[in-house]
């Protein structure tokens, strides 16, 4: 009953500002504490907040002690921005953490446990270690008894997934590929993302096999960076931010979440696509009346943490039928001024990915883009924005919907 | 690296020049540290041990739900349909390769992966008497590689580093 909660019109969370840092390969000048200061300011100066003093709740968000060397950072960076005494959550969901942790926040304020909760998400999955101990790492994130002792990482399991998926329904990899250089197109025209390129359809099936099927520009980045976004309910947004009614108000108005085993034989005969992802979509969609959701959202930030993933998601999310998403990824219908604009922000392959911070930048670009403020990549009269995020090969997968309304 | 008086710090170029009045123009400075850890686990297989007991034995395991007779491999120590507990059941280990991937990188994590050399076959095999795939490595030829491809375990002698690796698939027609 989690997803169909009653909830009254005046304790929809509704956005009252954002923050992120740039997303980066390195901030050699920055660690986790400096990066998630930088965001909070962002956010709180988005808001015309001179200080927290009025905000109840804090909601950490990031992924890894390995990476950050450091456990129990969500006191510390709650400590860092200068939350205490406010109670602190520390939310952990693989890749889905930043989705997951907004969606928590949101069932504080519609509980009525507080009245605002300011959600951060940092993550250091650059350079500060090696490669080597970087894959190591993410292993430690796959079934260590049964799979990362036969030396597979979550770029194999993701291509065997892919894999069944071109001999099931004929997909091609130019097709994946296309997503590979749209996302990094789209990445030009937002200047906080790691990595814009503009590439060619040939380059990325030229270049280096990673995992077959997927080439090094099939895959996305490993990025240093940080994201907040502040939420609150309608009457605490109006009383403390006046910045809150200079824009259009955006609530975040839907959230679906479902899970599927952690090992992709486990699934079997479903390994071609997110399962876990279709039941988050339709809890999501059911919430709003949601019948076809191509035509009923507006733009869509998805997890392309591999470009195949993207356009598997697209079949999940109901944005293209089963069997049916390479052939609408090639037709363009997800490109900046398709039907649908899918990661305009550039997405985890162009904008970056820094575990915590990812779900939380995703929303970022939905509320820019239902302001209005999202400058060169604006999609022009955007009023219903989706989030989705997943962990692992879609182990947890958070769907979060977001509308422009009053 | 060790640190004195003479502390080599890197000055932020880029901060350096920023105005006076910039939030952050008093924080130039930079220093990186190195920091190793070094994580030994001792760490049990619990519950599945019976199936890396009989990988020495050269037979392969799975477990069955009582209830709903869904066979796992690898095995679940709970169903994952009614939560009942399974019991053993021994397969011949052969099967068909469902899906696979060619991984062109070596992740290195345990010695026995570390020291194979070239391109990994990373095979999801449904065991005949099976229903879910089981994950493992596949040696062959490249040009067999294929979904379809009928297998067969091929039982190690040892020693090696995780006794997952007391196997490993073969294709079922290859004589060795
Ligand atoms: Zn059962």
């Amino acid at each position: 009953m989690i997803d169909t909660v009653q909830r009254s019109a005046s304790r929809l969370p509704v956005v009252v500002a954002v923050g992120m840092t740039p997303f980066a390969a390195h901030h050699a000048d920055k660690n986790a504490r400096d990066l998630t200061t930088d965001a909070v300011l962002a956010c709180m100066q988005d808001a015309g907040l001179e200080n927290l003093n009025q905000v109840e709740h804090g909601i950490t968000s990031y992924e890894s002690d390995h990476f950050n060397r450091q456990m129990t950072m969500g006191a510390i960076l709650h400590d860092q921005v200068g939350m205490i005494p406010k109670p602190n959550l520390r939310v952990e969901g693989g890749g889905a953490t930043g989705a997951l942790a907004l969606r928590t926040a949101r069932a504080y304020l519609l509980s009525g446990m507080c009245d605002s909760v300011l959600v951060y998400g940092c993550e250091l999955n650059g350079r500060s270690v090696s490669s080597q101990t970087a894959n190591q790492l993410f292993a430690l994130s796959a079934d260590v008894d049964w799979e990362v002792m036969l030396g597979g990482t979550y770029t194999g399991f993701y291509a065997a997934m892919m894999r069944a998926h071109m001999e099931q329904y004929g997909t091609k990899a130019e097709q994946f590929a296309h997503v590979a250089v749209r996302n990094r197109r789209n990445a030009a025209r937002n200047p906080l993302a790691q990595k814009p390129l503009e590439l060619t359809i040939d380059e990325v099936l030229n270049s280096r096999m990673i995992a077959d099927p997927y080439r090094l520009l099939d895959c996305s980045l490993l990025s240093d960076g940080a994201a907040a976004i502040l939420l609150s309910t309608r009457d605490w947004a109006e009383a403390h931010s006046e910045r809150f009614a200079q824009r259009p108000p955006i609530h975040f108005s839907a959230s679906g979440c479902g899970t599927d085993t952690m090992r992709l034989g486990d699934r079997f005969p479903n390994i071609t696509n997110f399962a876990a992802k279709k039941y988050a979509a339709e809890k999501a969609y059911e919430q709003l009346g949601i019948t076809e959701p191509k035509r009923a959202i507006d733009l869509a930030e998805c997890y392309d943490s591999y470009s195949g993933a993207e356009l598997q998601s697209m079949e999940d999310l109901g944005f293209a039928k089963r069997g049916q998403g390479g052939p609408a990824i090639a037709a363009g219908e997800f490109d900046a001024d398709g039907i649908l604009p899918v990661n305009p922000s550039g997405g985890l392959l162009g904008r970056g990915a820094p575990v915590g911070a990812t779900g939380i930048a995703q929303a970022i670009e939905i509320c820019l883009q239902l302001w209005g403020e999202a400058g060169e990549r604006q999609v022009y009269g955007a009023q219903r924005g989706l989030t989705d995020t997943h962990a692992g090969i879609g182990s947890i997968c958070v769907v979060n919907v977001w509308e422009q309304r009053d | 690296m060790l640190y004195g008086k003479s502390i080599k710090t890197l000055i932020d170029h880029e901060r350096n020049r920023l105005p006076e009045e910039h939030p952050w123009s008093d924080f130039i400075e930079q220093i990186t540290v190195s920091f190793a850890l070094q994580q030994e686990y001792r760490h049990s297989l619990g519950r599945y041990s019976r199936f890396f007991c009989e990988l020495a034995n050269g037979r392969f395991f799975a477990t069955r739900c009582p209830k709903c007779d869904r066979v796992y491999a690898p095995p679940r120590t709970l169903c994952l349909d009614c939560q009942s507990i399974p019991d053993w059941v021994e397969l011949s280990g052969k099967g068909t390769v469902k899906t696979f991937s060619v991984l062109h990188f070596n992740a290195g994590i345990g010695a026995d992966v570390k020291s194979i050399h070239g391109p990994i076959f990373l095979v999801y095999v449904l065991l005949d008497g099976g229903h879910t795939l089981f994950p493992h490595l596949l040696r062959c030829a490249a040009e067999r590689l294929a979904i379809g491809l009928r297998v067969k375990p091929q039982y190690v002698s040892g020693p090696v580093s995780h006794p997952l690796h007391l196997m490993y698939f073969v294709p079922e027609d290859e004589v060795l």
